[in-house]
C-alpha cells in the first residue's frame, strides 16, 4: 500500500515536472498542427473571419488544393526551393572537407607550420604586388589580406582552435546580420566581390579578345573532348560496378539517365527541337542500360535491384552541373570572342534573374560549411578506429585511398544524418534570405515555398490557402524523408 | 530539485507581476494610448503638440506614446484581427483598404462629422481613400501627389538642360539618355543613372488607361496601352539604363523595406531625379542646401499625378476609442496642419494650410520654394488615388503585377505576353475573391450590371452618371473628356 502510494507520488512529481513541457507542446505544437489541418479545408480568410468579423468558416473539400496545384505560381516557387537545394551535396562537401581540414591541423601542426607562414607570405606579397599595379585602389584588398593573414597566423600560432571558432562564426551570427552583410558584399557598384571581380574580369575580356580563335575554336573543342572523356568514364564505372555486382538495374538505369540532361540540352543548343533532343539522349541512355543489364555478370554473383542506386544519386549531383557546364561550353564557346568584345561585366547578383539563385545558394554554401555539420564530422572523425588508418598506412595506402575506402565509409552515417536534415532543412527553408535580401524577387526568382506560405497567409490573409500548401510542403517533406531512408542508408547502416 | 523547481515558478511569477505593474498604463492616471508610427523627432514633435492642443481645447490629457517595433503591415494585420492592435495605426498604401475590410478599424463617420474631421476637410481626391462602402475609417495625416525631385545641381554640372515641370516619354527618355551618357564617362562601367524609377500607373493613365475597369470588375492590363507603357519602360531599364531594376536600387541599401539609397544617391548625383512624395524634405533637408525643382512623370496624353501619403485609423477594439478618435480631429486642427507645414513631412491634410505663404515661400529657405509649389499644384489639380477594385486585395495586384513586369524585364516575358498575364492573374484573384465571399459577389454582380450599363451608354456617346463610376482614375478621367454627368450638389 505505501509502496503505491509512493510510486503515484513518483509519478505526480514526474508529471508536475513535465507539464510545463507538454502544456507548451500541446498550445503552440499540436493543437496549431491539427488546426491547420483543419483550416487547409476550408475558405479561412483573415479579411472575413477574425474577431471583428464572425462570418461562418465554410468547408471547401479540396479547392484549396485544387487552386494550388493550378496555380503556376505554386510550381515557379516550387522548383526555386529544389533549385536551392542543389546547393546541398556541395555544402556538405564542404563541410567535410572544413572537418577534415581541421582534424589534420589539431593532428599535426608541427607539419602545417611552415606551410601556413609561407602561404601568409605569399598572401601579403601577392597583396602588395596588386596594390602596386594599381588593381586595388579602395584597399578592399587590404582587407581580405588581412583576414587571410590573421587566419592563418592564428592558425599557426594556436592549432586548430582559431579555425575552429571562425569557421563556426557564420553559425553564432544572427541570420539578419550575415543576410545584410551578403546584401553588401553582392553591391553590383560598390560591393566587395564586385570590386574584385572586375579587374579579373577585365583582363579575362582582354585575353579572350587576344586570342579570339584560341576561344573561340579551343574551348569548345577542349569541352567537348572533357565531356566526352566524363561521359566514357561513367559509362565504363557502370559497366565494371554492374560486373562486381555493386550495382543493379537501377542504379545503372539512373546512372545513364544522368547524362541524357546534359546531352540533351547539347542536342537543343545545336539546333536540335528539345523534346526530339532530348528523346534522342534517352533513347540512347535506355540503349545503354538494357546492354549493360543483359550483360552476364563473369563470376555471376547477385545483388539487390537498387544496389547502388543512392551513389548514382550522389554522384549525379556533381557530374550533371559539370557536364551542362562543357556541354553549353561546346554549343556557345564559338561565340565567346563576340560576347566579351565590351568587355565583361561582373553579375549583378541579387538583381538578375539569372544570379539570382546561385547567389543566394553561394551564401548558403558559406554558412552551412561552418555550421553544425562541420561540428558532426569532426565528431565522425574522431571516432573512426585509428587502427584502421595504421593497417592501411601498412599496406601502403595513399591518402586519397584512405579517404575513399575508410574515411568516407565510416562516415555514412554521419552523411546520411547530414543529408536528411539537410533536405527537410532545405524544404523548408529560404524564408528569411528572401525576406530580407530580396522579397523574393526579382520576378519570384528567390521565393521559396516556406515564403509563398507567408505571403499567402500573413500578407494576403488567406489562411486556408496557406495551410494548403504548409500541408503539401509537409507531404513533399515526409516523401522526401521516405525516399532517402529506403535509398539512402544502405551504406550508413552497413 | 523540488524546492529549486519551486522557487523558479515563484520567481517567474512575482516576475510576471512585477513586469505587469510596470507598464506605462499602471504607472499613471493619465489614459495611455498608442499610435504605431516611426519613432523619430517629427512624431514626437506631433505628440507633443497633440497634448498641447489638447489642453487648448480644454480635453481631457492623454498619454499618446509610440510603437515603432509594430509598424511590419503584415504585424498590425495580425495583432489587430486577433484583438491585440495598437489604439492608433498608421496606415499606408493597400492598408487604407485592408484593415477596414477585416472589420479592425473604427468607423468614426459619425465623430468625424461632429468633430470636424469629414472628408470635406481634406482633399477631394482622397476621399476614396479614407471612406469605403461609404463609412469613414481613418483621416489622412501626411499626403501629396508623387513627383520627381529634380537635383539641378547636377544637371548643371554635367551641362545637361533642367527637366521641364510636364514632359512626354519622348521628351523623357531624350533628355534621360544626355545624362546618363554625361553621368558616366565612355569606357566606365554605369554608376549614375536619370533618376531611380518611373511609375507606370501615371504612363498607363497618360493614354487613359487604369489597372481596373470603370467598376473594379476587371483588370484591363491585357489593353495594348499597356503593353506599349511596357515596352517603353523595358527600354528604359535594359537598354538606355536610365534607371535601375528595383534590385538594383534596393542592393544598394543595407534595408530593402526602407527608402533605400536613393537619398544619398540624390545627394552624390548617381541620381539626377528621384520619385517620390513631398515628404522627402525631412530626408533632404538635413544633407544640406540643394538647388531643387520637381516635376511630373512622363506621360503622354491624359496630365495625372499619383496621389498618396498615410492616414490614421483607431483600432475597433481600442480600448480608449475616445480619445483615440480625438486625434483624428487633431489631424484636422490648425496646430497639427501649422506643424506639418514647418515640418514639411508632406502636405497638411486640409488643403488651405498648403496655400499659404508659410508653405509655398518659407523664410530662408528660397531653393525650396518651386517644390513647395509643384507639389501643391499637383496634388490639387492632377492628383488621384491608386486604382484599385474591392474585389481583390492591392498587396496581391502589386505582387502580381511587379513580378510579371520583373519577368519581362529578364527577358523571360514579351511586353505583350506580361500584359496579357496580368490581366489573367488578376482576373483570376478576383474570380477566386467573387467565388468564395458571398457578399462580395452580390456587389460584383451589380456592379457588373452597372458596368454594362455604362458601356452601352459610352457607345451611345452618352454621359455617365459619377455614381456609377467607382474607380478613382475613370471619375477624374471621364471628367476631363466632358463624359460625366455630373452630381448636382
Amino acid at each position: 500500500m505505501s509502496n503505491r502510494r509512493s510510486d503515484l507520488r513518483r509519478t505526480l512529481t514526474g508529471l508536475g515536472f513535465l507539464l510545463p513541457n507538454i502544456l507548451g507542446f500541446l498550445a503552440f505544437t499540436l493543437v496549431p498542427l491539427a488546426m491547420s489541418f483543419f483550416i487547409a479545408f476550408t475558405d479561412w480568410d483573415i479579411l472575413r473571419h477574425n474577431i471583428f468579423r464572425e462570418e461562418p468558416l465554410r468547408f471547401v473539400g479540396f479547392e484549396n488544393f485544387t487552386w494550388l496545384f493550378t496555380h503556376p505560381e505554386f510550381w515557379h516557387y516550387l522548383g526555386n526551393t529544389f533549385f536551392l537545394m542543389l546547393g546541398l551535396p556541395f555544402a556538405i562537401a564542404g563541410s567535410l572537407g572544413a572537418a577534415l581540414l581541421l582534424t589534420r591541423v589539431s593532428r599535426r601542426p608541427a607539419a602545417l607550420r611552415g606551410a601556413m607562414v609561407l602561404a601568409t607570405l605569399v598572401l601579403i606579397g601577392s597583396l602588395w604586388v596588386l596594390r602596386a599595379g594599381g588593381m586595388a585602389e579602395a584597399g578592399v584588398w587590404f582587407v581580405f589580406g588581412l583576414l587571410g593573414a590573421t587566419m592563418l597566423v592564428g592558425g599557426v600560432l594556436t592549432g586548430g582552435t582559431i579555425y575552429r571558432t571562425l569557421f563556426y562564426l557564420p553559425h553564432f551570427t544572427a541570420g539578419v546580420a550575415t543576410f545584410v552583410l551578403w546584401k553588401k558584399l553582392y553591391n553590383p557598384q560598390t560591393g566587395p566581390i564586385n570590386f574584385a571581380l572586375a579587374p579579373v574580369l577585365d583582363a579575362v575580356a582582354a585575353v579572350v579578345q587576344a586570342m579570339p580563335r584560341v576561344f573561340s575554336v579551343g574551348v569548345p573543342l577542349l569541352s567537348g573532348v572533357l565531356a566526352v572523356l566524363l561521359a566514357t568514364w561513367q559509362a565504363r564505372r557502370l559497366r565494371r560496378h554492374w560486373d562486381d555486382a555493386a550495382a543493379g538495374p537501377g542504379a545503372v538505369g539512373l546512372g545513364a539517365a544522368l547524362l541524357v540532361l546534359p546531352a540533351g540540352f547539347l542536342l537543343h543548343w545545336l539546333g536540335l527541337r528539345g523534346w526530339l533532343a532530348t528523346l534522342a539522349a534517352a533513347v540512347l541512355a535506355a540503349g545503354f542500360t538494357l546492354a549493360t543489364v543483359r550483360r552476364p555478370r563473369p563470376w555471376g554473383p547477385v545483388c539487390a535491384r537498387d544496389a547502388g542506386v543512392s551513389a548514382e544519386i550522389a554522384l549525379g549531383l556533381g557530374l550533371v552541373p559539370l557536364l551542362l557546364v562543357l556541354a553549353a561550353a561546346v554549343a556557345h564557346g564559338a561565340g565567346l570572342p563576340a560576347a566579351v568584345a565590351d568587355g565583361i561585366e561582373p553579375p549583378n547578383w541579387l538583381g538578375d534573374y539569372a544570379w539570382a539563385k546561385p547567389a543566394i545558394m553561394l551564401m548558403a554554401l558559406w554558412a552551412a560549411i561552418g555550421s553544425n555539420n562541420m561540428i558532426l564530422y569532426l565528431a565522425g572523425l574522431s571516432n573512426i578506429p585509428p587502427e584502421l588508418y595504421e593497417a592501411a598506412d601498412m599496406d601502403g595506402a595513399s591518402p586519397m585511398q584512405r579517404f575513399w575506402h575508410i574515411t568516407w565509409p565510416q562516415l555514412a552515417p554521419v552523411t546520411f544524418f547530414i543529408f536528411v536534415m539537410g533536405v527537410i532543412h532545405g524544404l523548408q527553408g529560404g524564408f528569411e534570405m528572401a525576406r530580407i535580401m530580396t522579397l523574393g524577387g526579382p520576378a519570384g526568382s528567390t521565393t521559396t515555398l516556406s515564403y509563398f506560405i507567408y505571403i499567402e497567409g500573413f500578407e494576403t490573409g488567406r489562411l486556408g490557402y496557406a495551410s494548403a500548401a504548409a500541408w503539401v510542403l509537409f507531404a513533399l517533406v515526409f516523401v522526401l524523408s521516405l525516399l532517402n531512408f529506403r535509398f539512402g542508408n544502405r551504406n550508413a547502416n552497413d | 530539485m523540488k524546492a529549486f523547481f519551486a522557487i523558479c515558478t515563484l520567481g517567474l511569477t512575482l516576475g510576471s507581476a512585477l513586469l505587469y505593474w510596470s507598464l506605462p498604463g499602471k504607472q499613471t492616471e493619465v489614459p495611455v494610448i498608442w499610435w504605431i508610427t516611426q519613432d523619430d523627432h517629427y512624431k514626437q514633435e506631433i505628440v507633443t503638440v497633440f497634448r498641447e492642443w489638447l489642453r487648448d481645447q480644454g480635453l481631457p490629457d492623454v498619454d499618446l506614446r509610440i510603437d515603432n517595433t509594430n509598424q511590419d503591415a503584415t504585424k498590425k494585420l495580425v495583432q489587430g484581427v486577433s484583438g491585440v492592435g495598437a489604439d492608433l495605426m498608421d496606415l499606408y498604401g493597400f492598408q487604407i483598404d485592408l484593415f477596414p475590410a477585416t472589420g479592425m478599424m473604427l468607423d468614426v463617420t459619425e465623430e468625424a462629422r461632429q468633430l470636424g474631421f469629414s472628408p470635406e476637410h481634406t482633399y477631394p481626391a482622397l476621399r476614396d481613400e479614407i471612406v469605403q462602402n461609404g463609412r469613414q475609417y481613418s483621416f489622412p495625416r501626411n499626403t501629396g501627389s508623387a513627383l520627381f525631385w529634380v537635383n539641378r545641381g547636377t544637371f548643371r554640372r554635367l551641362g545637361v538642360p533642367f527637366p521641364p515641370y510636364r514632359w512626354s516619354t519622348d521628351e523623357f527618355e531624350e533628355l534621360g539618355k544626355k545624362f546618363v551618357a554625361a553621368a558616366n564617362p565612355p569606357g566606365t562601367r554605369q554608376r549614375a543613372y536619370f533618376v531611380n524609377g518611373v511609375s507606370r500607373d501615371v504612363m498607363r493613365r497618360g493614354l487613359g488607361l487604369s489597372t481596373f475597369n470603370e467598376t473594379g470588375t476587371f483588370c484591363t492590363l491585357g489593353d495594348e496601352r499597356n503593353v506599349a507603357v511596357l515596352a517603353r519602360v523595358r527600354k528604359w531599364v535594359v537598354e538606355d539604363r536610365l534607371m535601375p531594376t528595383r534590385e538594383e536600387d534596393a542592393a544598394m541599401a543595407a534595408d530593402i523595406s526602407g527608402a533605400g539609397s536613393m537619398f544619398s544617391h540624390f545627394d552624390s548625383g548617381r541620381f539626377g531625379m528621384i520619385y517620390t512624395g513631398h515628404w522627402a524634405f525631412i530626408m533632404i533637408r538635413p544633407r544640406g542646401t540643394f538647388e531643387l525643382a520637381a516635376a511630373e512623370g512622363p506621360q503622354d496624353g491624359f496630365p495625372n499625378t499619383e496621389m498618396g501619403g498615410g492616414a490614421v485609423g483607431v483600432y475597433a477594439g481600442s480600448k480608449h476609442r475616445e480619445h483615440a478618435v480625438r486625434f483624428l480631429q487633431y489631424l484636422g486642427s490648425e496646430h497639427f496642419n501649422r506643424l506639418i507645414v514647418r515640418q514639411a513631412d508632406s502636405l497638411p491634410p486640409v488643403p488651405h494650410y498648403a496655400t499659404t505663404d508659410e508653405f509655398l515661400r518659407p523664410a530662408g529657405k528660397e531653393n525650396e520654394w518651386p517644390v513647395h509649389q509643384a507639389f501643391a499644384r499637383a496634388t490639387a489639380e492632377t492628383g488621384i488615388t491608386l486604382s484599385k477594385s474591392p474585389f481583390v486585395l492591392q498587396s496581391v495586384v502589386y505582387r502580381l503585377e511587379m513580378e510579371i513586369y520583373e519577368s519581362m524585364l529578364a527577358g523571360r516575358l514579351t511586353p505583350a505576353e506580361a500584359a496579357a498575364l496580368m490581366a489573367d492573374r488578376i482576373n483570376a484573384e478576383i474570380q477566386l475573391t467573387v467565388r468564395r465571399d458571398p457578399a462580395l459577389r452580390a456587389l460584383y454582380e451589380e456592379r457588373l450590371e452597372v458596368q454594362r450599363r455604362i458601356e452601352e451608354k459610352r457607345a451611345r456617346g452618352e454621359r455617365v452618371p459619377e455614381a456609377w463610376i467607382s474607380e478613382a482614375f475613370h471619375r477624374a478621367y471621364y471628367r476631363a473628356q466632358g463624359w460625366l454627368e455630373e452630381e448636382k450638389p
